[in-house]
């Protein structure tokens, strides 16, 4: 309906320029944003004041700090933190695998869409059913240790989700096979959008498979590997609930050795009656997530500032 | 890329190969487990598990529909359809307001709403269940539907903003000398050109609400309003030892993904990485 | 008692929702019909009456479904102004479903708790009326376990419905004979059988322990043998006593040399418990633990009578609890703010009158919680194991210990017992550190099960 017609016999504006006096005021941009802000007040501010509320009080009664206190000498959330902790681990891991993935299928011209069809497909999947199925494959008789004993590197089975010792690299191991599609995908974009030129010049150097992508396409990958790194760094520490709960059937077995924040909140507040140690429990991981989501607000400014600033 | 067909090279590629098939493998072998357990017995399954089914029978998929199957699809309906429709009405005018006009803070205000993205569920859900539950609303789709929208306007609201920023100027500039007001501006040339990321959008937001396990296990405690990730979650220990049936309502559960992703893996793709990419 | 701690595990929702509307309601009495629960002549309404019944059992006494429709149908051709609806929750819903009505205080008048903490703490948090204001003292006194298990500061907080028998020990004579040996009534014989067996690869006792209540099932079965009262453990809790005592913390011991001698089945910690009982099933392992109403049915599946034999755990100790089947009834209660307690409590009455007693046995062939019922009709000799354990009144552990406890200290500590990860005395040790935590983290625990245990 607009079409060039119409521009072509307006005055050109200054570009970027798009104040006119023809624009309702700024103060109708309250009312566009208004409902969305409204129901954002609600499920996030009002809760989180809700939250932070009831973390100073014990059954409507002013306690000052003492649930932190509580919550903080409680060696199970010290070890819920050191194992989301632990997890942060997986990250490099994450990296490193989705790099060398992403970096293969740039160069794979045949199958190409196919592979990476398949590689992110388990990222789409429901946690809970991931949960489910690879809970059953890992079990000590399960298929994945028949497989390892069939093939002859029975000394590689174990009791992946029995034996406290490695139950929790086990689930970092799930939540990695998920995840690296994400990552996968972010950096074979980024890659595939690289200038061609200085490939051809270095491979008319003789430069290997290595060396090329260590000179040329890591250093330009720096911002999508931060920003992944970020996003999975916060799936660690706050999205990690539905693996552990599915699972490990909520307990955070065996023993303590998948509890993380999440589940000690969870079972403080709907397990063990004591919301205001679950309150104040969440709040200290929302400040950690907090430091989190600094970096990750830096991150973004760049591309914010290109979308809204001019 | 450049192609040099040299011995190295060939042996490079046919270790690329390798690497990509075992990867692959890796990706979809749980989905065979899946599927061909859903087609096995009992002994079968615990026996011989990579085999191929010997006698598949589809049993184990009639049980798991009767166990509630299609009440959770539809519940899980419900509240997809509810919440997505609701975050991309709400976050479109939001995206809009951001935009379209410039005001102090704008860029800070934008900033917090993206950043509320890493809020922890659990953070949230001690306070809102309280409220829900004064008022009666625990076990009520209306809950629900709404702390998944407040949940998935900060990624909808930037990635909108992102687009609706991009609009020509000149586009917009004509219609507004002609004197059209900015809610016909964004109806009859904002939303037309707006096509591929509300789709890429939707396709998010309706994962992300299909999969959805924590806050629908803690509100949706009646077993008729169970969405199929509250439904799976108590089906499997119900029937812990029928592993066929379990499997098979993984299955069916997981069915419409991989329908949707086979037919529009662009989308998929497209839109979970939106977010990234824009990182640069 | 299937899942019993993973529905308690979403208990916590009574705080949530008690701290919600800020003061839920008192001890709940809006209309206290009858003084001092010295009589149960309450008047009851003549108009129209609505009973909400929320109840759990089916699952583990299949036949509930059908007696209960039956006894309600029967219950309102004889009182033509009550209508009752029943619902039947599933394990994860049962408390939840009630924390949240009690927050919203939607219609309920009758609600179904397990036994012991799981019946007090309602009560405790003002959720729940007491039953013995609405029936008389003389009646209560029939329903079995109600003194033991759910008697608080002079009342009884929550009505026996019927028996679980926890745990009854299944055994495969057959599986035994075949390997020459004999059913083990000693720990000592256990253990050479454990060793006998496991030479052969076969476990003698399966058991699953990745959801953690399994853990539960074991502390009473093993842990009740060196106790003489569940006034034991109710010090250990408030602090007179330490579960590190010899009485209440060698049992860990026990477990660690059951670990030791190879007792069990080696992907115990990666088996929910229902499916390391199909072990037993399949006629792979010698012996299993089960739920105690839902024993003779598990015990046909295996092989019938003639293979199967039911028992109390081997005994390790020769305690007067040591060789007998634990108690345990599952009871009916009043929600605080229902408006019907009056007709709440006649209808439960009525469960108790013989022919409903008579009938939930033919329909279920488990035990009514009530000591009228005809014992001597009872010829099946799984079934006559299964009800002499339930009229014992002997007292099953875990229901007198706070759940927290159970869940942090007693699932993860059999976990690491069985995995070979943690030695008897380390658990023990654990196990008392956890209670001397918890009484910090629960502001209120040391009042309530003080006053609990000052009735018994």
């Amino acid at each position: 309906m607009t079409d060039a017609t119409m521009t072509i016999t307006r005055e050109p504006m200054p570009p970027g320029d798009r104040r006119s006096s023809r624009r309702p005021g700024p103060w109708h941009a309250a009312l566009w944003i208004a409902p969305a802000a409204a129901v954002i007040v609600f499920v996030f501010a009002y809760a989180l004041y809700q939250l932070v509320i009831q973390s100073f009080k014990y059954k409507s009664e002013w306690t000052g700090w003492d649930n932190f206190r509580i919550v903080v000498t409680d060696p199970l959330f010290r070890t819920a933190l050191k194992h989301n902790m632990e997890l942060l681990l997986c990250v490099p891991v994450l990296i490193a695998v989705a790099l060398l993935l992403a970096i293969v299928l740039s160069e794979t011209i045949r199958g190409h869409t196919f592979f990476r069809g398949v590689l992110f497909f388990p990222y789409i999947l429901p946690v809970t059913v991931v949960g489910v199925v690879l809970g059953q494959l890992l079990t000590l008789n399960g298929p994945v240790n028949t497989a390892l004993n069939g093939m002859g590197l029975g000394k590689f089975a174990a009791d992946w989700l029995g034996d406290p010792n490695i139950a929790l690299w086990t689930m970092g191991g799930v939540i990695v096979w998920k995840e690296v599609g994400f990552g996968i995908v972010l950096f074979l974009a980024r890659i595939l959008s690289l200038p061609n030129e200085t490939y051809e010049a270095a491979a008319l150097d003789g430069a290997g498979f290595w060396r090329k992508h260590w000179s040329i396409t890591l250093p330009q990958m720096t911002g999508v590997i931060a920003f992944y790194a970020v996003t999975e760094a916060i799936v660690m520490v706050s999205w990690v609930f539905n693996y552990v709960y599915i699972m490990t059937n909520g307990q955070g077995g065996p023993g303590d050795s998948t509890v993380v924040t999440e589940l000690y909140i969870y079972r403080s507040a709907f397990q063990n009656q004591q919301i205001e140690l679950a309150a104040a429990a969440a709040v200290i991981l929302f400040l950690i997530t907090l430091f989190l989501v600094v970096i990750f607000f830096r991150l973004q400014r760049k591309s914010l500032l290109a979308v809204v600033g001019e | 890329m450049a192609k040099i067909s040299s011995p190295m090279a060939r042996a490079g590629s046919f270790s690329r190969y390798v690497l990509l098939a075992v990867c692959a493998l890796s990706a979809l072998l749980p989905g065979y487990i899946m599927v061909t357990g859903a087609l096995k017995t009992q002994d079968e399954f615990l026996n011989s598990p990579w085999a191929l089914p010997a006698h598949p029978s589809l049993t184990s998929f009639a049980t798991s529909w009767s166990a509630g199957l299609p009440s959770w699809f539809v519940n899980t309906i419900i509240v997809t359809a509810g919440a997505v429709v609701g975050v991309m009405v709400l976050s479109a005018l939001a995206a809009w307001g951001f935009a379209y006009w410039q005001f102090k803070g704008r860029e800070t205000l934008l900033g917090v709403i993206v950043s509320l993205m890493v809020v922890p569920p659990v953070v949230l859900l001690i306070p809102l269940f309280q409220f829900g539950a004064q008022l009666g609303w625990i076990s009520t789709f209306r809950i629900v539907i709404l702390i998944y929208i407040g949940l998935m306007l900060p990624f909808s609201i930037y990635l909108l903003a992102n687009f609706f920023s991009a609009i020509p100027a000149s586009l917009l500039e004509a219609a507004q000398i002609d004197g059209a007001s900015t809610g016909a501006i964004f109806r009859r040339i904002v939303l037309p050109l707006s096509g591929p990321p509300i789709a890429t959008l939707a396709v998010v937001n309706i994962l992300w609400a299909w999969n959805e396990l924590l806050l629908a296990l803690v509100f949706l405690q009646d077993p008729e309003k169970h969405t199929l990730m509250v439904g799976i979650a108590s089906f499997r220990g119900r029937y812990s030892l029928d592993i066929p049936t379990v499997m098979a309502g993984l299955t069916l559960v997981t069915l419409p993904l991989v329908v949707a992703y086979l037919v529009g893996q662009r989308f998929f793709i497209q839109g979970l990485t939106a977010g990234g990419i824009k990182g640069e | 008692m299937r899942k019993t701690i993973k529905a308690a595990a979403l208990l916590g929702v009574a705080a949530l929702t008690l701290a919600a509307c800020s003061s839920g309601s008192g001890g709940g009495t809006t209309s206290p019909s009858a003084s001092g629960g010295s009589t149960a002549a309450s008047p009851m309404a003549t108009g129209p009456v609505t009973l909400t019944m929320h109840w759990w059992g089916d699952q583990e006494a299949p036949g509930a479904k059908k007696w209960l429709d039956a006894a309600i149908t029967a219950y309102q051709t004889a009182h033509p102004n009550i209508t009752i609806k029943e619902t039947l929750e599933t394990t994860d819903g049962l408390i939840p479903n009630f924390e949240a009505a009690a927050a919203a205080k939607t219609p309920l008048d009758i609600q179904y708790f397990w036994g012991g903490i799981y019946a007090q703490q309602p009560h405790w948090n003002g959720n729940t009326a007491a039953i013995s204001d609405f029936i008389s003292a003389d009646e209560l006194a029939h329903y079995t376990n109600a003194q033991m298990e759910d008697s608080y500061q002079g009342k009884i907080v929550s009505a026996p419905w019927y028996v679980n028998p926890s745990f009854p020990v299944l055994v495969n004579k057959d599986l035994l004979a075949k390997n020459g040996l004999t059913v083990p009534m000693t720990w000592t014989d256990f253990l050479k059988t454990c060793d006998t067996l496991s030479a052969k690869g076969i476990p003698t006792i399966a058991g699953g322990v990745k959801d953690g209540w399994f853990g539960g099932w074991l502390y009473s079965l093993l842990g009740a043998q060196s106790l003489t009262s569940q006034k034991q453990v109710l010090d250990a809790v408030v602090g007179n006593a330490k579960f590190t005592d010899p009485a209440l913390g060698d049992w860990w011991t026990r477990l660690e040399e059951s670990q030791k001698h190879k007792c069990w089945n080696s992907d115990i910690n990666s088996q929910e418990l229902y499916q390391a009982q199909q072990l037993f099933v399949d006629q792979k392992a010698a012996m299993t633990v089960t739920a105690g109403p839902d024993a003779p049915n598990f015990a046909t599946k295996a092989g019938g009578p003639d293979k199967i034999e039911v028992m109390a755990m081997p005994a390790w100790s020769d305690g007067p609890l040591a060789g007998k089947i634990a108690s345990s009834s599952q009871t009916l209660g009043i929600p605080s703010w229902s408006e019907h307690k009056a007709e709440a409590a006649d209808f439960i009455k009525f469960l108790h009158t013989p022919e409903q007693l008579q009938a939930w046995y033919d329909m279920t062939g488990s035990l009514p919680a009530d000591d009228r019922f005809d014992l001597t009709q009872v010829t099946d000799p799984i079934k006559k194991s299964l009800f002499a354990g339930g009229s014992d009144n002997v007292p099953y552990m875990e229901n007198f210990i706070p759940a927290q406890l159970d869940s942090d200290a007693v699932f993860k500590n059999v976990q690491l017992v069985l995995k070979g990860s943690e030695t008897g005395a380390a658990a023990a040790a654990d196990m008392q550190a956890q209670m001397e935590r918890l009484r910090t983290t629960d502001r209120d625990l040391v009042t309530n099960f003080t006053n609990w245990a000052s009735g018994q």
